[in-house]
């Protein structure tokens, strides 16, 4: 205990650094949001008046409850379609490939080497080609497949784990592989599934490059999406669209914050598996 | 009705053979078990039957229907694994009811038998609980219960007991013989340990290196070992095989010698002639200290056990297992000369194969 001591004040101190570091800059945003409309704040020092109601004009100028709206949609039309595929496609790679098939892994793992900004400007094109320019199946149908690569990875190293044993005993009892994998896969996959699902919402919600060159209308981003236009209307008024881009954290923090314990644990309990 | 038959039934992985050219005829209601040293396809061979393995050759019946390509689902069949392999999210009673929901059985029938099994298997208490929760025995029991609900016509085994302690493996080992007795089905159980392979088994199946060395009760494969590798596999202590060779022809009679002693055994005309080499087999338990007795060595080694006491005694050019009753007072390095009966003794020509006695 008394050697731990010192280690543990060092330990503790490096924590505190990290976390200033990490919530300076939300509270210089807040500081500013709060700072009256017209001035300049440096996002140094608290407000003499803080002005709540920015929050309230920059929910209104910026059509809030629409944009909610949207990225709620968008969210609802990505992460259930991409966690069900992959969580089969993980099934499937995991344990009902042959080593002939090891290959088509491969092709997936390839898929999480793309960066992201590499595949915009073709996107771009066939999304256009598709008709689909401008509505919420331009965000929603890529994402799906962007998605792909790392939500197979995640899936298949969930389900590796799995002993092959419990496949074997739920075929002797009669299971089909469908009956199997609803009633015995799926409900062991229960924290890859979770986090998995708290991720893909995560990066739904904060999607911004994708939206902004894909749909033109604010009204049908999501959120972060939308946060570019309202930069450029407002980019001059410092409050307001500090303000704005405060609400526009909000959800996931929120969110963050309720499933933080599921999703430390799901971490953690990969880490051990190893 | 299901008796089970294996005809010259083989299995490869890739270029390896693993079984190769297994026949057994197993009768309904018997209690079969199948040992081996380590690798010699055990599993293997149980998990054909079972049908999570592929067969290279040859036919398997369950009954009068040849299953090679049935799923195993449909074979009628029922596994107890090595791993338990419980469902960790399903309460106990949820996991014995399984494969009854996956039946469709309705849930009153279906509550009957789960509680009817765990009855039996003196697990009522523990039907809330999840596997988590229950000790290496305990899951053990869910697992035999997994597979007594669903009456299979034939339960297999792979190595039920491996994971517990000796105390608690030799009860469940007896409640296993109880079990086989109530419910009547045919059971095949793999294991290495030959003291299982012994009690438990009405038949037991001798395997190595995926070829059935020899079928019988386990009073036949210890009375009469077909082959050098029954003879040392099945006994513990293992046998103790002496190398010679036939000196003399006699009428019925051979004379052999083994590490300088020189015995007379009878033998039909033709089965053995002068000059081959042979191997003399003969239990630790068969030798007895006697004064004019042919071996004699000195004592090596003192294992005292209480009830009986094992000696290592050394010949001129091998070493013998010598189990004597009581706690005889022995020194090491003193001499003792050892004796048997003919008819315990236990004769292997140079093919390795039993040297039949007349009777
Ligand atoms: N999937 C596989 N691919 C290749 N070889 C295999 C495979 N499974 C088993 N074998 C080989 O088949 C042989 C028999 O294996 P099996 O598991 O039947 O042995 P066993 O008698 O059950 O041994 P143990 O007592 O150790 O369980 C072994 O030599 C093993 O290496
Ligand atoms: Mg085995």
């Amino acid at each position: 205990m008394r050697t731990a001591a010192p280690n543990t004040l060092v330990a503790r101190g490096l924590i505190i650094l990290l976390m200033i570091v990490t919530l300076l800059p939300f509270l210089s945003m807040l500081s500013a949001a709060l700072a009256p409309q017209g001035t300049y704040p440096n996002g140094l020092q608290w407000p003499a008046d803080p002005q709540w109601g920015n929050f309230v004009k920059a929910f209104e100028v910026a059509k809030m409850d629409q944009l909610l709206l949207s990225s709620a949609l968008i969210v609802l039309g990505v992460v259930p379609v991409a966690v069900l595929i992959a969580t089969m496609a993980g099934y499937g790679l995991a344990k009902l490939t042959t080593n002939k098939y090891k290959w088509l892994y491969l092709v997936f793992v390839f898929g999480l080497t793309l960066p992201f900004e590499a595949v915009i400007t073709p996107l771009y094109y066939e999304v256009r080609a598709l008709g689909l320019l401008n509505t919420r199946f331009a965000i929603i149908l890529p994402l799906i497949g962007l998605y792909m690569p790392f939500g197979v990875y995640w899936m298949r190293a969930h389900f590796l784990n799995v002993p092959h044993d419990l496949t074997e005993a739920a075929q002797l009892d009669g299971a089909t592989r469908w009956k199997e994998f609803v009633l015995v896969q799926v409900p062991l996959a229960r924290p890859a599934i979770m986090s998995l699902t708290i991720l893909l919402f995560l990066w739904t919600w904060n999607q911004f490059l994708l939206p902004v060159v894909l749909v033109q209308d604010p009204m049908q981003r999501t959120m972060a999406g939308a946060l570019g236009a309202f930069q450029g209307q407002w980019g001059t008024d410092i409050p307001l669209l500090c303000a704005g881009s405060l609400l526009i954290l909000t959800p996931t923090v929120v969110l963050f914050l309720i499933f933080q314990r599921q999703f430390v644990a799901a971490l953690m309990q990969g880490a051990v598996k190893g | 009705m299901a008796e089970l038959t294996l005809r010259s039934v083989y299995k490869n992985y890739g270029e390896v053979p693993v079984i190769k050219g297994v026949d057994l005829d197993i009768g309904h209601g018997e209690f079969v078990v199948f040992v081996g040293p380590s690798g010699c396809g055990k599993s293997t061979l149980l998990r054909m039957i079972a049908g999570l393995e592929d067969i290279s050759g040859g036919e398997i019946r369950i009954g009068d229907r040849i299953v090679n390509d049935v799923e195993p689902r449909d074979r009628g069949v029922a596994m107890v694994f090595q791993s338990y392999a419980l469902y960790p999210h399903m309460t106990v009673y949820d996991n014995v009811g399984f494969g009854l929901k996956l039946a469709n059985t309705p849930k009153d029938v279906r509550d009957r038998k789960i509680r009817e099994a765990a009855r039996v298997l003196q697990m009522e208490h523990l039907l809330d609980r999840r596997p988590a929760q229950l000790s290496g025995g305990q899951r053990q029991r869910v697992a035999i219960g997994r597979a007594i609900v669903r009456q299979p016509d034939v339960f297999l085994f792979d190595e039920p007991l491996s994971n517990l302690d000796a105390a608690l493996r030799g009860d469940m080992r007896i409640e296993l013989a109880r079990l086989h007795h109530d419910l009547g089905a045919t059971m095949i159980y793999v294991t290495h340990d030959q003291v299982e392979a012994m009690t438990l088994g009405d038949k037991i199946v001798v395997l190595d290196g995926g070829i059935v060395q020899q079928v019988g009760s386990p009073l036949e494969l210890y009375n009469n070992p077909t082959n050098l590798f029954v003879a040392g596999f099945i006994g513990s202590p293992r046998m103790n095989m002496l190398p010679g060779h036939v000196d003399d022809l006699i009428d019925d009679q051979v004379r052999i010698s083994v590490d300088g002693a020189s015995l007379t055994l009878p033998l039909p005309f033709g089965s053995v002639s002068k000059g081959d080499s042979i191997t003399l087999g003969i239990r630790p338990h068969a030798l007895v200290v006697s004064p004019d007795g042919p071996l004699s060595g000195t004592v090596q080694l003192i294992e005292q056990l209480g009830n009986e006491t094992v000696v290592r005694v050394r010949l001129k050019a091998s070493e013998l297992t010598v189990v004597l009753p009581g706690q005889g007072n022995f020194v090491v390095g003193s001499p003792v000369s050892l004796g048997f009966a003919l008819a315990d003794i236990h004769l292997f020509n140079a093919d390795k194969k039993r040297v039949r006695r007349p009777s």
